[in-house]
Parts: structure tokens; sequence; C-alpha cells
């Protein structure tokens, strides 16, 4: 039987949410949970076990940055890869991310494609 | 008496004589009958040596001939083997090229199906967004959100035409000051072609970008707002995120979205807003659409 693999979305624009939930719905056996922001996002964290997270950096509340370093200091989802979306301006940010632990970032406009093919590599799914 | 040799005749003679005679005869008789017999038989091996060293010789080239024969066939079956392996290959060379170009034509059309995958989701997120909500803020907000988000848009502005002081006047942006983006002058004629041209001419010498100062640059895109056939406004994309170099298929479907329903929800959630989203009665409803 195929692994289930479970990831959340933090993501705080409903479209961006909508989109990025629509492209992992192509990936089987792959069920997606929504958060806001960070503070929902570490909510549904603590809630659930989680194979991959995706964030995006600027949210209101609680940042992606701010998430991206709980979830590292966190003992239960420490070694959960972390994707981060970002825009091309932000490489300070991107940077900062990818210190604080986060595994790969995907630059907005976001392609389901690349979203897709990041899931897929971080959780060693075969194409 | 003698005889012609003038030897004594051999009744003339004593019987010893006769008998030595006789005797030296016989013996050079049989010395000559076997001295010839050896050599018959000095011949007659000699003869058999010869033949079996010609059987030996036969025999040799018999087998030689054999084992060219054997030889020959074996190449003969090589070179048949060879032909039919070619044929082989030739065959599944053709097969591969005939794989190669079917893989080719899959691959293609999976790139097809995955764009217009793409575009479909994008459409629908757009379309969904769009009209999820009827509260003015949302629906702009849901209108940047399209082309910063969706496209890619590094700074925007959306204008609405003002009929009566012939203008079309920004509403919002995002990524420039909304104070700072300039109102563009309708000229004559009437409503819907003079909006028309604004846009055409907005978009064919540029509007001026505030951020660039007195730089007049070229938008990247002027999407018209449509309510039916009347064009109402229009978005001004003015500056592209750095990695956005151009605009995909995908693009210009969500353009000709935003085109025919933007302007639609826009006046449908200011309606909505402004009457503090009191919904028409069914007998309302009724008397208009009839």
């Amino acid at each position: 039987m195929a692994s289930t693999y479970s990831c959340l979305v933090v993501e705080d624009s409903p479209m961006m949410r909508q989109l990025l939930v629509l492209a992992l719905s192509r990936v089987r056996n792959l069920k997606v949970t929504e958060a806001d922001d960070g503070v929902d996002g570490l909510r549904k964290l603590a809630g659930g076990k989680f194979d991959i997270i995706i964030t995006d950096i600027n949210m209101p509340i609680m940042d992606g940055l701010k998430l991206v370093k709980r979830v590292r200091s966190d003992p239960t989802h420490k070694d959960v890869p972390i994707v981060i979306i970002t825009t091309e301006g932000s490489n300070e940010d991107r940077s900062r991310a990818l210190q604080l632990g986060a595994n790969a970032y995907i630059t907005k406009p976001i392609q389901a494609p690349q979203v897709i093919a990041k899931v897929k590599e971080l959780l060693k799914i075969e194409a | 008496m003698s005889d012609k040799k003038g030897r004594p005749r051999r009744s003339d003679r004593p019987e010893s004589a006769v008998a030595a005679e006789l005797k030296q005869k016989r013996d050079a008789f049989l010395h000559t009958f076997f001295k010839r017999g050896a050599e018959l038989t000095d011949e007659l091996v000699h003869e058999n040596k010869k033949l079996r060293d010609t059987i030996a010789k036969l025999e040799e080239d018999n087998a030689s001939l054999k084992t060219q024969l054997a030889s020959d066939r074996a190449i003969r079956d090589a070179l048949r083997k060879i032909e039919d392996l070619e044929r082989e290959k030739s065959r599944l060379l053709s097969s591969m090229h005939e794989q190669e170009e079917i893989t080719g034509k899959i691959t293609n059309r999976f790139a097809e199906v995955e764009s217009e995958l793409e575009s479909f989701a994008n459409l629908y997120v757009a379309s969904f967004q769009l009209h999820i909500s009827l509260g003015l803020p949302t629906v702009m907000r849901h209108v940047k959100e399209l082309l910063v988000q969706l496209v890619g848009a590094k700074s925007l502005a959306v204008y609405f035409v003002d009929e009566a002081r012939r203008k079309l006047e920004p509403i919002a942006s995002d990524g420039v000051d909304l104070a700072s983006v300039p109102a563009v002058p309708v000229q004559d004629g009437a409503p819907g072609n003079a909006v028309a041209a604004a846009i055409e001419r907005a978009f064919l010498t540029g509007v001026p970008h505030v951020a660039d100062g007195d730089v007049r640059t070229e938008p990247a895109a002027c999407i018209p707002l449509h309510i039916d056939d009347r064009n109402v406004g229009v978005v001004v994309v003015y500056a592209l995120l750095e990695q956005k170099r151009r605009f995909l298929t995908v693009d210009r479907e969500l353009f000709k979205l935003l085109g025919a329903h933007a302007a639609g929800a826009i006046v449908g959630a200011f309606h909505h807003t402004r009457t503090d989203g009191k919904l028409p009665t069914p007998e309302e409803l009724r008397a208009i659409t009839g």
C-alpha cells in the first residue's frame, strides 16, 4: 500500500493558498492542511503530524521566518522539510529562512509543476 | 656329330655333361626368375608405397577440403546470421526512432496538457476569488492580488472611467502610491470608444510610472475592463517581478478573465456595499429579469 503524506500549507492569501492546494492535489496520497498564518500553522502542527510544510514568508501575526525558527526548535517537528515561498526581491529573507533551517524555496509567481516537483523531491516520492 | 653351334649333339655327349648343362640352365632360369621376381616385388613395394603416399595425400586433401567446406559453410552461416542481425538492427532502430517520435509527441502533449491544466487552475482560482465576496475592499484586493500573485506584477493601478469628467481615474494600486498615479484624459467620442481610445493611447504611449519620476515608461500590460461590451476602465501593469521575463498563455487568459469579470465584480460589490448588503427581494429580481 502506498504511503500517505500530509502537508501543511501556511499562507495568508486565500488565493495563493487555493492555488497551492490545487497544485498539491495532484500529488497522490498527499493530504493538505491549510493555515492562515504562522500562529495558525503552529496550532495545526501541535494538533497533528506533518511530513512537509510549505510557508509564505510575509504574513501577519507570525511570519514565515518565525515559523521556521519555531519548527526547527520543536523536537517533534524539527526534521520536517520546510519549503518557503518568497518574492524575487527578498533575497535576505530567503537566505535567513535557509539559515534557520528551511530546506528549499519557491519564488512567486508560483508554478504548479515547480511546487509538485519540490514536494516530491523532499518527500522522496518517485515522479 | 655336332649341332649347329658346333657343340657335340646331346646324344653324343655324356649324360653327366647334359645333366650339368641342364642344371646350369635351370639355375640360370631360376636365377633370372627370382631376380625378376625380386625386381617385380621391389617394383610392387615401391608402387605400393607410392600408392599409399598418394592415398595419404588424397586423404589429407580430402580432410582439408572437408574442413574448408565446413569452414565455408560456417562462414556462409555466419554471413547469413550477420544479414539477419543487420535486418533486426535496422528494424529495431526504425522501431526505436518511431518510439522516440511517439515519446517526443507524448512529451510535447504532456507539456501542453500541463500548461492547460495550470491555466485552468489559475483561471479557476481567479474566478473563484473574484466572485467569492461582494465586499468592495475584498474584491479590489483580489483583483490586485490576482495580478501580483498569479501573474507576477510588481506595480499596477486600476482605473475606472469618470464619464462626467471624461477621464480614467485611478481607484486602486499596488507597488505604487495611488496618489501619485495620474488620471488619463478621455477625449471626445462615444463613451465606450473614447475609453477604448484612452486605453489604447495609454498602452501605446505609456502611462507615467510615478516611481520613475518624469520618465514615461511603457506599461507591461493594459487590460481593458468591460461590462458587457462597454469599456469602463483599465488595469495598467507598470512593471513585472524581476524573474517574470515574459507573459505566458496563462497570463493572457487571466487578463481576458479580468477584463470580462473584474469591472462587473467591482460594480456589483460597490452596489452591494452601498446597500449594506441588503439583498433584493424575489419580486424585485423578477421585475428586472422579466
